[in-house]
């Protein structure tokens, strides 16, 4: 990484934007969040358990509604920030303050900019079509309610999230989206596998809370606050060491929420859950998270070089990682969600370049958004026409039978390689050029990436939708319902038309006063670039036309495969990595504590609870066993306490 | 501080034996003997009033009591010392000896200097200067030790305290129930035999003889015969005993003397 | 004899004694609930076993009510003390007790969980109109006396004098001004929780060995407490805290009996904490416990036990400071991370809230290890904060758990607590918001607990513990999901659980600490104002 260290980062740019109070429309930003939270509140209370109240029959109405109203609040503010001066468009408004001690003090305040409007119309507008489509998707599943209920749950916190202007704030808008995907992957939890994903949703999410809550203790002692915009201007005066601590912590909280090696593994089993639910919160918005927190530190990482270089190695080797996964996996959903892995690997290494690729890495992550969330909820509808198989191997020749699935999934498969015109290209092509500015070695990683990730999105576009049929015997594909296919519709024109987002540089000025910009000169034209990227992308597609399109696809994946293969198929053995360096030592502990409790001091009296029928004899054991042993326990205990201070005036 | 030092050794033995005696009378027993070391050493101190209270509380009230509770329980009960906890005494041993290692280093350790205070303390005679402290100073502790008293109190009713639940019954409701059980049951509605009548003693152990020479089982205690301690009260052995010494004797005729054994438990069986 | 202490007992004409000098009026609630103790007593003899149960509730309630009331006034009148940190108020009676702004709040605490505590001891609506204490202790249990008892409806409703007395001795530890005093509060406040241990109703025979266990470790423990007391008089030559801090920043010499004292001092206090290696009695007890007296006693002993620590070691070894820290540390470390990875292996909703019981011992042991005095959070305010949210929350979790029956008693198996979010999805709400509140999640009094704590131990460079603490927050944080989700989603075994209907009283006790537990959590600003003003320990 050679040339990124002779970047010298001008960190003051952004960091002297004053935030205006707010007023007019923007004091009523609240009710963004304020409107899904109450109905998420209605549907989950509501009235009592199983009965089929009106909060049954209507609820998903009630859900899509709060969703929908939540889409127009968000217009009305971007319209209304539009038209509000350059230096003024970053506007807050503190609702109460939360807790305040000595000279430390936390307000619930809206933080509402650039970044939080662009994230605000993605999660809402987004979610909105989802609420939508799971209208049709859900139709027959009994506890809709509820479902509708955690949907609405999820936008209220990853808009507490994005509308965060103190890291604590924010903390708890992320521990909410952590606790809506855990219940929403586990939301079929009579599956045994999917309460088993949640859980590891849930675990592997922990250890990056973790350093996000080191890191904003860290703040808190550094700085004596944990607001945004204090902390920003503060890390300026701070050391170099302190600034790099911060970043390495930030970005581990950004890898377990986005599922960056090495805290990826959760995301592939995510897709247990309903398909909406992996549109919406594992490929549209919450796994975007990470890349949204390195870029709204943007602050922190401009200081220390160290923890931007972390965060390109971390997006290259995730963006590589994730596509030879996605090569080797025979569930659609599955194929997609290594995709998504490889795509926020992209956007972490744009983020992780400076001002010169956080813009680019918003730009992709909404043109993402729009086209990912489109094909997973495309392949729903091709799972819903196939009882909910999973297997492309048994798909095949769909695009007849289910036309409108068929167009609006090319047209996120068109997006997503970058084919020109359409918004992957110009989003993919920005970070890839930028890449190659600065640093040759991660540009070319994001060119190789380029090319596997035509390639195995074409695989999964010939095994769905061309080649034979292979279907099952009771299978009868058909199209989707209108209600599921309008809001795959309105994707597929964002994913065609939302390129339309740098025309003249709109979203790099647009972002420029909260990011900061910079640009790097290429030794090549730019277009000479873009020309390899086709060509590489070209080269992609077609060798799985070759491998794909004209064989046989088996029925059954075959076992004589390269080791490459193989070790994709097993996620890279990142299971594998976690059981032995994780799982087992801590099992070890848990059962030795347990062992040491269970019998010398628990045994006793989880005895006593059967011994209690017994009578007399159990009980007189226990009485004169058991009580012994503590005291032994107490008296050990003193004696090292006793010994441990002498100790202390030895020493 | 010779005092100390023959008071203390006697002290820690009888204290071990507090512990480690099998059955509870020693233990309750060596217990007096560590208070009436500790009176001594309180006296020796010049706390003659603490000395007084030590001997007269708890050497003469507190453990006159412990020993009524263990003679009502039973003095020859001793507690079954079987340790089924694996390690448990090795590791309470070796505890006990390092703690008190520890703790005797770091007595000895400590600064010992002349006794300084003492004749200020008791400027006004010891009780005077105890009273000072107890009801001017440590008033509120004191006070609230009486909180500490009723709570025992309190406590001893709630555990041990049987509340009547249903009128006393009377001798003729008594007299009623056992006629009734006489006829439904056949139960022997008057007194049961007394121990002793016509036996060879009449001690509570040793049953009544029926005319016929047989033993009356029911006329000892229950609580007796189901620890096994019921003696033989048959005149049999003792008849022919006596006649084989009157005849052996000769001259000392008339003298009675005890059989050559005493009469161990249960074997009376082949004297019948 | 020696000849001096003979004359020393005829001497001639002993000065005259002077009367003490006690402020009643500053020392008053203490006074009021001891008097409620006594008049229960009284209550218990002389009034018809018709009213007595009811009357008992009066008193104790007018009882914890008026010494509340007069916390207040108390609290409202302290003088503030300036000196090297801010403070109000000062010893009293003599010197035996310190009316500081601490033992002021401690003593507001303290009452409100007396108060929660009595509402739940006067429940008799669940186990068909008679309370959760057994009948007649002094009953073989299962034997036909007891059942002849019940039928009698004869209820033990000594239980009232006795709390009342346990929260007088609480309230004394927690205002203690010397050893002595300490002890004998310690004492005061344990007694009648031992009694009231082995009174439960259901399943009497786990109830009497959690007696049993509790009294036996207990008397163990004060033993320590009292060597150590012992110890230190040695060193210092006096019970006062403030001679003793006198003489632990001067002396020289005899380091060692200090030390050792401390150590055996600070066994005592950790035993009544619940801290490992001195905590093996905790699940045992608060299982066997009657439940309203495993909430009471949850909260109270701790919050009392806690507030005493901080007193002496504070206080007292303030000067001894980087002698005793590194053992709390340790102890703190150890136990955060053992009541937290035990907790998972439980399957007694009771024995469960124990451990977690144990985990937040250590969380309130990393608050021990913040600052002393400064402009951010204090030890002691941030324990006292931590306290209140912990006892409410706890009160209320135990309160929930006498809800939950099968036919026989409580059912406290977490296999028997799948479903219950379908069987009363209050409840099931109610119990996860104390649960949350337990693993310190964002909005409830649980999170703004564990911050200040963690803020007053990095505040005081005590680091390492902080890290500790977040990872054990973390670990434990996956298994009060788990039990979420386990109440919400998990198919319920049989029939599921029966929840009981409890009169008005149990279900004001719920929703009392379901507010304090989310009012803490989004507006903690006046109670943290509160304890901030409460400064720092008087002597």
């Amino acid at each position: 990484m050679t040339s990124m260290s002779s970047i010298v980062l001008a960190a003051s740019e952004h960091a002297d934007v004053v935030p205006v109070a707010a007023d007019g429309v923007f004091s009523w930003m609240w009710l963004l969040v304020a409107i899904p939270a109450v109905s998420a509140a209605i549907l989950l209370i509501g009235d009592g358990a199983g009965d089929h109240g009106p909060l049954d029959r209507f609820g998903h109405l009630l859900g899509t509604a709060a969703a929908i109203a939540s889409f127009v609040v968000g217009v009305v503010g971007f319209v209304a920030l539009l038209g509000q001066d350059v230096a003024e468009r970053a506007v807050t408004q503190d609702l109460w303050t939360w807790m305040q001690v000595g000279g430390f003090d936390v307000t619930m305040s809206v933080y509402y900019d650039q970044l939080s409007a662009l994230f605000v119309l993605l999660i809402t507008g987004v979610g909105s079509l989802i609420h939508v489509y799971s209208i049709g998707y859900m139709a027959h599943d009994p506890r809709k309610r509820r479902f509708f209920g955690f949907l609405n749950l999820f936008i209220a916190a990853m808009l507490v999230l994005v509308l965060a202007g103190d890291y604590l704030v924010l903390f708890l808008g992320w521990e909410g989206v952590g606790l809506a995907s855990y219940l929403l992957i586990g939301f079929w939890q009579e599956k045994r596998s999917a309460a088993v994903a949640a859980k590891k949703a849930f675990i592997v999410n922990r250890v990056g809370d973790l350093g996000l809550a080191l890191g904003i203790m860290l703040m808190f002692a550094q700085f004596g606050t944990t607001n945004i915009h204090e902390v920003g201007l503060n890390v300026t005066n701070a050391s170099q060491s302190v600034a790099t601590a911060l970043g390495l912590l930030l970005l581990l909280g950004a890898c377990g929420k986005s599922a960056q090696v090495p805290l990826q593994s959760w995301l592939l089993d995510a897709m247990e859950g309903p398909t909406p639910v992996s549109a919406l919160i594992h490929a549209a918005t919450m796994v975007t998270a990470g890349v949204y927190l390195v870029v709204r530190s943007a602050a922190i990482y401009d200081l220390s070089e160290v923890a931007r270089t972390a965060v390109v190695i971390v997006g290259c080797v995730t963006l590589l990682f994730g596509a030879w996964i996605g090569c080797a996996k025979d569930d659609i959903k599955k194929a997609l969600a290594g995709s998504t892995m490889s795509q926020i690997g992209y956007m972490m290494l744009a983020a992780g370049l400076g001002p010169a690729g956080y813009a680019f890495a918003i730009f992709h992550l909404i043109t993402h958004g729009f086209f990912k969330a489109n094909m997973f909820l495309g392949a729903g509808s091709v799972m819903h026409g196939m009882n909910d198989d999973v297997d492309m191997r048994h798909y095949g020749a769909l695009r007849k039978l289910m036309p409108l699935t068929f167009i609006t999934f090319a047209m996120g498969y068109l997006a997503i390689i970058g084919f020109p015109g359409f918004s992957g290209f110009f989003s993919k092509d920005r970070i890839i050029e930028s890449a190659f500015a600065t640093n040759f070695w991660a540009g070319l990683a994001a060119l190789l990436g380029a090319g596997v990730t035509a390639f195995y999105m074409t695989r999964v576009m010939i095994l769905t939708f061309f080649g034979e049929r292979r279907w099952r015997e009771d299978v009868h594909p058909h199209e989707s319902p209108k209600i599921m296919t309008v809001p795959l519709i309105v994707l597929a024109a964002l994913s065609v038309v939302g390129g339309a987002l740098t025309f003249s540089d709109w979203i790099e000025d647009w972002l420029t006063p909260v990011t900061g910009s910079e640009h790097h000169e290429l030794g090549v034209p730019a277009w000479v670039i873009t020309l390899i990227i086709v060509a590489v992308v070209a080269v992609g597609a077609s060798l799985a036309y070759v491998l794909f399109a004209r064989r046989d696809v088996p029925d059954t994946a075959p076992q004589q495969v390269s080791v490459f293969t193989r070790a994709g198929r097993a996620d890279l053995y990142g299971d594998a990595v976690n059981e032995a360096v994780f799982m087992r030592p801590g099992q070890y502990l848990t059962r030795s504590l347990v062992y040491v409790d269970g019998t010398g001091i628990d045994g006793a009296v989880t005895g006593t609870a059967e011994l209690v029928g017994d009578g007399a004899r159990g009980l007189r054991r226990l009485q004169t066993g058991f009580v012994r042993t503590y005291a032994a326990e107490i008296f050990g205990g003193a004696l090292v306490l006793v010994l441990a201070l002498l100790a202390v005036n030895l020493a | 501080m010779t005092a100390f030092w023959l008071l203390a050794p006697i002290m820690v033995v009888a204290a071990l034996g507090v512990v480690l005696s099998r059955k509870a009378v020693h233990s309750a027993l060596c217990l007096a003997v560590v208070m009436i070391s500790l009176a001594m050493m309180y006296a020796m101190q010049d706390a003659p009033f603490l000395f007084a209270v030590q001997i007269i509380v708890y050497t003469g009230a507190i453990m006159m009591l412990f020993l009524f509770v263990l003679m009502l329980v039973g003095v020859d009960k001793t507690d079954s010392l079987v340790e089924t906890i694996k390690g448990q005494r090795l590791v309470a041993i070796v505890l006990g000896l390092l703690f008190g290692g520890v703790l005797v280093t770091v007595v000895a350790q400590a600064f010992v200097g002349p006794v300084v205070g003492l004749g200020e303390a008791n400027a006004d005679g010891n009780v005077h200067g105890l009273a000072k402290l107890l009801f001017n100073r440590y008033v509120f502790a004191f006070e609230a030790t009486s909180a500490l008293l009723i709570t025992a109190v309190l406590g001893a009713m709630v555990l041990a305290h049987r509340e009547r639940l249903e009128p006393r019954r009377t001798q003729r409701d008594l007299a009623l129930e056992r006629m009734q059980r006489y006829a439904e049951h056949g139960e022997h509605p008057g007194n049961l035999p007394t121990p002793g009548v016509y036996a060879r003693h009449n001690a509570v152990d040793v049953p009544a003889l029926l005319p016929d020479g047989s033993t009356s089982e029911i006329s000892t205690s229950k609580t007796l015969r189901d620890r096994g301690v019921v003696r033989d009260g048959a005149f049999a052995g003792d008849v022919s005993v006596t006649m084989r010494r009157l005849e052996a004797d000769g001259p000392e005729r008339g003298r009675v003397e005890p059989p050559p054994s005493t009469p161990a438990r249960h074997d009376g069986e082949e004297d019948l | 004899m020696s000849a001096v202490s003979v004359q020393a007992i005829v001497g001639a004409a002993p000065s005259p004694i002077e009367a003490p000098d006690v402020d009643y009026a500053t020392i008053s609630p203490l006074l009021i609930i001891l008097g409620a103790a006594v008049l229960g007593v009284l209550v218990e003899a002389f009034v018809p076993r018709a009213y007595r149960f009811v009357t008992q509730i009066a008193v104790a309630v007018v009882g914890v009510v008026a010494a509340f009331v007069a916390t207040v006034v108390v609290g409202a009148g302290l003088d503030t003390v300036d000196g090297e940190v801010t403070g109000r108020g000062g010893p009293t009676a003599m010197g035996s007790l310190s009316v500081d702004g601490p033992a002021v709040v401690t003593w507001a605490m303290l009452l409100f969980f007396g108060l929660l505590g009595v509402l739940l001891f006067a429940e008799r609506r669940l186990d068909g109109g008679l309370s959760a204490f057994t009948s007649q202790a002094s009953t073989p249990p299962g034997s036909a006396d007891e059942r002849h008892a019940t039928r009698l409806r004869i209820e033990h409703s000594e239980v009232f004098p006795l709390a009342m007395f346990a929260l007088g001795g609480m309230m004394f530890f927690a205002s203690a001004n010397d050893l002595l005093g300490m002890f004998v509060a310690l004492e005061v406040l344990s007694l009648p929780l031992y009694l009231m241990c082995g009174l439960a109703r259901r399943r009497r025979l786990l109830s009497q060995e959690a007696a049993m266990k509790y009294f036996l470790l207990g008397a163990f423990s004060s033993a320590f407490f009292l060597y150590g007391i012992a110890m230190v008089y040695g060193y210092a030559g006096s019970f006062g805290l403030a001679e003793i801090s006198t003489a632990v920043s001067s002396q020289i010499g005899g380091q060692n009996l200090l030390l050792a004292g401390m150590a055996l001092i600070l066994v005592g206090l950790l035993f009544k904490v619940a801290a490992v290696p001195f905590h093996a009695w905790t699940p045992d007890v608060y299982q066997g416990a009657p439940t309203p007296v495993t909430a009471f006693m949850a909260a109270g002993t701790k919050a009392a036990a806690f507030v005493a620590m901080l007193r002496i070691f504070f206080v007292a070894f303030g000067g001894a400071r980087w002698d005793w820290a590194p053992a709390v540390w340790a102890i703190a470390i150890i136990t955060m991370l053992f009541g937290a990875i035990a907790s998972i292996a439980q399957t007694d909703v009771k024995r469960m809230l124990a451990y977690s019981s144990i985990a937040h011992a250590g969380f309130l042991l990393v608050g021990m290890a913040g600052l002393t005095s400064g402009d951010g959070v204090t030890s002691v305010s941030a324990v006292l904060f931590y306290l209140v949210a912990y006892g409410a929350a706890a009160i209320g979790a135990f309160a929930v758990v006498t809800l939950v029956r099968d036919a026989g008693g409580e059912t406290t198996h977490l296999g028997r607590w799948a479903g219950l979010g379908k069987e009363s999805p209050v409840l099931a709400v109610a119990f996860t918001i104390f649960l949350l509140s337990f693993a310190g999640i964002p909005l409830t009094g649980g999170f703004i607990s564990k911050w200040s704590v963690f803020a007053a131990a990095w505040d005081g460079g005590a680091w390492p513990l902080v890290v500790v603490g977040v990872v054990a927050s973390a670990l434990a944080l996956f298994f009060y999901i788990r039990v979420v989700v386990l109440l919400f989603f998990a198919p319920p075994q049989g029939d599921g659980p029966t929840v009981a209907v409890p009169s008005p009283l149990t279900w004001s006790v719920v929703a009392i600490t379901v507010a304090v537990t989310i009012v803490l959590g989004v507006l903690p600003g006046p109670l943290l104002d509160l304890v901030q003003q409460a400064g720092a320990f008087v002597r």
